[in-house]
């Protein structure tokens, strides 16, 4: 009798939710193909970033997973030979490795040195000048530019969808095999919204599972008095768009953020960058004009112009600092190298 | 245990009936359409592009090679009543016959005003990759400084010194003291032109858009031939261009 009335339950709830499935409307969308749901963890003990990049993108294996092959495929740009990877380089923290300018279509230099890329979920606005004001519409500008990938969306559109693999990809990340340009932008935020960097030294000694040497922790407490202000922990950026005192290049003529907000007051301000990986994305600098670590502590000791009128107030008088002072800042900022992200196989090539 | 037999399939059908319907409690509202056209026009005769030829205020000769802006946020409202088209978006293009009207649900009232933003509205400029009017390949967003070009108008004038005579206006920005967004409340002419929507009748409002306009307060295409940026230029042109549109004709059915 029992057993009776438990199969009698149990097929009403079958029941029940096939009824109740049926009535969801079935949208475009084929409900054959299945999705994986990721999930963005954020560090212990850092902040939430302050607008979820990845509000209108759900996370998904699929779309992580096509934004990891569109970052690597040189459809993207004009020539097949300039990838998003080609001045993104995983070894360098997705910087380009030790050089001030990257590569482009028909032997062009960029105009900026290309920065790493990582914890891009924390950052609100990206390129040196802050012009660009979400993660999804940022591919569009290095696609485009013609001394860079040099193509034009509709090309790249156009390679993806006679491509014998990318249409069940999208239809893996998105249920259909149509291809758009949303889609695409949509899947390359997730695989480069989910790159963090997290895992350094300087990390683990945050968590009590290593120790600082003396000269770490030296440099470490002088980081804290005389860099901290603008290049904030855990991101060791602030975000915030600056003048360090950098005579302008007459090549180049960069000005920087004023370029997008017209104010002579952020004339030669630019992006605090963070230092995380620091050690990696040599050559410093928006124009990659210092070359080491010692170069940039002794830009800001000795070399900074004080002259120019939007120089950072905290500037002014320079950032005094012996030459121990600088040996110890060259060792703290190399334990911002995190190799667990260097190395982890989810972002590397497909 | 009898009685759970028979009550197990009464809930079972039971279900079946209200697990599938549709809120049915309040009867839907009687409904019908509204749709608008724009026609675009230089000082009254139909702007032709690459072949018109078109004199502006200051007296100096121009031709027109693309001409097109983003309408959206559309709505009709009277005293007490407002249909808002959802997922508003426009992008009208003179080289596209297709994209000069669009169409929207309306309840089945009369209206004394359409409204709409000449852009796109700065939620949208901020909110990452956009599709359908909004996509970037309608090479309407700018990809050094997110943003979409509310309004574009590229010709050329021998007035002009720059390269092959070119004039070009990509009107942008969307925040702070050069904001090109421009709200436009039209009143619908007279009484007997309100708009008046039947239930599953389509009323137009027909629109001119008048290109010369941009050019007024003496915008020369000698000094001031190119605008792609955001900035005060920028804000010029849009102040000029927000009183482009006059509505010429409402038609009920």
């Amino acid at each position: 009798m029992k057993l009776k009335i438990t199969i009698y339950l149990f097929a009403f709830v079958l029941l029940s939710i096939v009824l109740l499935e049926a009535c969801k409307k079935s949208d475009a969308t084929d409900n054959t193909s299945k999705t994986t749901p990721l999930t963005f963890t954020i560090p212990a003990g850092w902040p939430q970033p302050a607008t979820n990049i990845f509000a209108s993108n759900p996370l998904t294996e699929e779309g992580f997973q096509l934004g990891r092959k569109l970052f690597y495929d040189g459809k993207l740009s004009k020539d097949g030979n300039f990838p998003c990877a080609s001045c993104h380089q995983q070894f360098a923290a997705f910087a380009t490795f030790d050089h001030d300018f990257s590569h482009g279509f028909n032997n062009a230099f960029t105009t900026r040195n290309a920065p790493g890329l990582f914890n891009l979920a924390w950052m609100p606005l990206l390129h040196w000048d802050g012009g660009i004001n979400h993660i999804e519409v940022q591919p569009l500008a290095p696609i485009a530019a013609p001394n860079e990938m040099a193509e034009t969306i509709e090309n790249v559109l156009a390679k993806l969808r006679t491509d014998s693999n990318y249409p069940n990809l999208f239809k893996a990340a998105y249920g259909s095999t149509e291809i758009n340009s949303q889609k695409m932008l949509k899947a390359l935020a997730q695989f480069m919204g989910t790159m963090v960097s997290s895992n350094s030294k300087y990390d683990k000694v945050q968590r009590g599972e290593a120790t600082f040497t003396t000269a770490e922790q030296s440099g470490y407490t002088f980081f804290k008095s005389k860099c901290e202000a603008c290049h904030k922990e855990p991101l060791f950026t602030d975000n915030s768009f600056r003048n360090n005192g950098l005579a302008v290049n007459s090549f180049l003529n960069d000005f920087g953020r004023k370029r997008i907000t017209n104010l002579s007051s952020d004339s030669l301000k630019f992006k605090v960058p963070s230092l995380r990986n620091v050690e990696l994305t040599f050559p410093y600098m928006h124009d990659g004009r210092l070359y080491s670590m010692r170069d940039v502590l002794d830009h800001y000791s000795t070399n900074l112009i004080t002259t120019q009128p939007t120089l950072d107030p905290l500037l002014v008088s320079r950032i005094p600092m012996t030459t121990t002072d600088k040996n110890n800042m060259v060792a703290f900022l190399r334990t911002l190298t995190d190799t667990v992200f260097t190395k982890n196989p989810r972002f590397k090539q497909p | 245990m009898k009685v759970l037999k028979i009550i197990l399939p009464l809930l079972v059908t039971l279900l079946a009936f209200v697990s599938c319907e549709q809120n049915a409690d309040a009867p839907a509202p009687l409904q019908g359409t509204v749709k608008v056209t724009f026609s675009n026009k230089v000082k009254g005769t139909n702007l032709v592009l690459n072949t018109g030829s078109y004199i502006n205020n200051t007296g100096e000769t121009y031709s027109v090679k693309k001409f097109k802006y983003y309408i959206s946020n559309v709505s009709v409202t009277n005293i007490d009543k407002a249909a808002t088209e959802v997922e508003s978006y426009h992008l009208i293009d003179q080289s596209n016959a297709a994209s000069l009207s669009f169409s929207f649900t309306a309840n089945a009232e009369t209206y004394s005003h359409l409204n709409f933003i000449i852009g796109v509205d700065s939620l949208r400029n901020v909110s990452g990759a956009q599709t359908g009017a909004l996509d970037p390949l309608n090479d309407m967003f700018w990809t050094w400084n997110s943003g979409y070009i509310m309004a574009k108008l590229e010709g050329t004038s021998p007035a002009s010194a720059q390269v092959n005579n070119k004039i070009e206006y990509h009107i942008g920005g969307f925040s702070g003291p050069n904001n090109v967004l421009k709200k436009i409340n039209i009143t619908l002419p007279i009484t007997a032109q309100m708009l008046n929507i039947r239930a599953n009748k389509t009323s137009e409002i027909f629109i001119d858009a008048d290109v010369d306009k941009w050019f007024s307060n003496n915008i020369s295409f000698a000094t001031e031939p190119v605008c792609t940026t955001p900035g005060a230029l920028a804000k010029k042109i849009a102040d000029n261009y927000m009183n482009m549109f006059t509505v010429t004709n409402v038609v009920n059915n």
